[in-house]
């Protein structure tokens, strides 16, 4: 790979190792019970108090899954990339010759469970910036960290995830 | 889904019970709602084709993450809990595919408080065992009595 190939600018790369992304929001019995509804996922450990509290929960439990959408923030739609993703903020890497985004894959652990009115901060690092050769070309992958932790300071889960920008 | 799995009657190679969903495009956008996903690859069809070269919208892979998470949590039942969960996304879905999330038993050992942590190897397929999604997960389930 030569520097005149390089799909990752300077700029990207500078942001390895160091915090790109951090924000709390307040866990909403209702999004996560919509979300939950979404995936047609009616576990009764997320919608019925009494048969959560009948297992160990102090409330109907946050599905885990659910976790990663509690910190989203507030659109800018005037600010939006053509393809409907957010353009600016919320830790976006400047990666302008590879525009088209995929997840590529997650990693999560979970330690404590989460609840209605928890507030739970997220905090992200970029570990790797990483060109790669598939089938159908050059793209880039990224690997981050992230941490949450909710308003006891208690770290409920710790996931590691990679993004795919192509061409 | 109330039925309770222990860590007694698991064995290394038993299947967990597969999850067999056909997403249509009014799941995608309830899942794109709760979710605050505006990317069009997952509702507008002319973006997706024209100018994504896709032949359809696109199943979000979240949605089959959770999907595949949804058959893990359903069999652990109500005292079984998710330690951990990772997954890659390997191909496109598209509505109107039927998708199955599949799961085996690929190790067990003991965990805190007197529970088992179980392993299992998880994917999501869809047509003639194409993988859409490989992962992994480990499990805590309770012990009988």
């Amino acid at each position: 790979m030569t520097a005149e190939t390089s799909l990752i600018p300077d700029e990207a790369k500078a942001m390895i190792g160091s915090e790109t992304g951090r924000a709390s929001g307040t866990v909403v019995k209702k999004e996560f019970q919509r979300w939950a509804a979404a995936v047609k996922d009616r576990n009764p450990l997320y919608f019925d108090a009494e048969f959560a509290r009948a297992h160990g929960y102090r409330d109907v439990v946050m599905p885990p899954m659910y976790l990663s959408y509690v910190t989203l923030g507030v659109a800018d739609l005037d600010t939006l990339r053509p393809d409907g993703i957010p353009g600016g903020g919320g830790g976006d890497l400047p990666l302008p010759h590879t525009p088209r985004r995929m997840a590529g894959g997650e990693n999560i652990t979970f330690h404590e469970p989460v609840y209605d009115g928890d507030v739970i901060t997220s905090v992200r690092v970029i570990e790797k910036i990483e060109q790669k050769h598939g089938r159908s070309g050059d793209f880039i992958l990224v690997t981050s960290r992230t941490s949450y932790v909710n308003q006891d300071g208690v770290t409920v889960a710790e996931a590691m995830g990679s993004m795919i920008a192509r061409p | 889904m109330a039925d309770q799995t222990y860590f007694d009657d698991v064995s290394v190679g038993d299947a967990i019970p597969t999850l067999s969903v056909t997403v249509d495009p009014t799941q995608m956008f309830f899942f794109s709602a709760a979710t605050y996903n505006g990317h069009r690859i997952h509702y507008d069809k002319t973006w997706a084709t024209e100018v994504e070269g896709y032949p359809d919208i696109l199943v979000h892979g979240p949605l089959q993450a959770a999907l595949l998470a949804r058959a893990v949590t359903d069999w652990v039942g109500p005292d079984g809990r998710l330690v951990s969960y990772a997954i890659q996304n390997r191909a496109s879905a598209f509505p109107g595919e039927e998708l199955r999330f599949v799961g085996t038993v690929t190790g067990k050992h003991e965990g805190d408080d007197g529970r088992g942590l179980v392993d299992l190897e998880i994917r999501g397929e869809k047509g003639e065992d194409q993988v859409l999604m490989p992962g992994t997960a480990t499990v805590s389930l309770p012990r009988r009595g």
